[in-house]
């Protein structure tokens, strides 16, 4: 699978397009948008390649990246939601280490 | 106390899944018709709505708006009309015309929901980049949309409740008391909330 193309150029316009007025819109909003709003990006670059990407990278982009809720922010609760990032990053960085074989690779 | 349109405005909820079934024009015009009710400023009506429907112009939109959830079959953006504002000698940054945007955005929620139709409003958007979609006119600027459509079955939980919000925490009665000791209870600051739209 590596090197398929996972996206349309329609929708690395759109996912282009959120990332620019988001940095745009963030200058006026709370400070605790910023991060909603990258985890947006990421749901949206995630719903956009899951068709189109291996069947693990597709169960992490729906397992794993889906457990934040969609409106959750620090403020609700600071340290669950640290906590929460801090298991989504793992679970990339689990995800990563596996598909690109560096648990495979010889020491 | 109970009463249709105090039923109206305790059950209306932000929809921020909408489905594919397009509203009816009849219905969108209703919306619009309500707005034009909405209270305004020395009554100078110094807004303007446009009204999209069309499915390109919507997929832009959506496109240039990070606050948008929802996936709206209509839209209606407010704008200030700025040209107009001035003439009444009015500053930019005067209150009443962020004011007027919400009374609009409100009546217009209340009227969606009047008719059966799911709503929500988004601010989070590029001004540029919205006025460029739509050619906006120098002077008009685009400040909310209405997202309207029909709301799913199912909607994706709310924006968590930041600290316990009744009518009596929200207000208070008379005269702020002089000693801090007598200062009435409410939401620790780290509680309040400062935008509540994402």
């Amino acid at each position: 699978m590596a090197g398929t193309m996972v996206l349309t150029e329609d929708e690395a316009l759109d996912l282009v397009a959120f990332l620019v007025t988001a940095a745009r819109t963030q200058v006026d909003e709370a400070a605790e948008y910023g991060p909603l709003r990258l985890l947006m990006a990421a749901g949206r670059l995630a719903e956009f390649i899951a068709e189109r990407v291996t069947p693990e990278t597709r169960a992490f982009l729906m397992g794993a990246l889906k457990q934040m809720p969609e409106l959750a922010v620090r403020t609700s609760d600071p340290a669950g939601y640290v906590a929460a990032l801090d298991t989504m990053c793992r679970a990339v960085g689990e995800h990563l280490v596996t598909h690109f074989g560096l648990d495979r690779k010889a020491p | 106390m109970t009463n249709p349109v105090l039923e109206a405005i305790r059950t209306r909820r932000i929809a921020r899944a909408l489905t594919a079934e397009p509203i009816a024009r009849v219905d969108f015009e209703e919306v619009l018709k309500a707005a034009r009710w909405a209270p305004s400023a020395g009554n100078r009506r110094l807004h303007h709505f446009i009204a999209i429907q069309d499915p390109l112009t919507l997929k832009l939109l959506r496109m240039v708006t990070p606050g948008m959830f929802q996936r709206p079959v209509a839209i209606v953006v407010i704008c200030i009309d700025r040209a107009k504002a001035m003439s009444f000698g009015m500053r930019p940054n005067a209150k009443g015309l962020y004011v007027d945007v919400g009374t609009a955005a409100q009546t217009m929620l209340l009227a969606a929901y009047s008719l059966g139709l799911g709503s929500g409003v988004v601010t989070s958007f590029s001004q540029a980049a919205v006025s460029a979609v739509l050619n906006l006119p120098d002077g008009l600027s685009p400040e909310m949309f209405v997202c309207l459509g029909h709301a799913a079955p199912t909607q994706p939980p709310g924006m968590p409740t930041r600290g316990h919000v009744t009518w009596q925490s929200l207000t208070q009665w008379e005269r702020f008391p002089k000693s801090p000791e007598n200062a009435p209870p409410g939401p620790p600051a780290s509680a309040v909330a400062t935008s509540s739209r994402p």
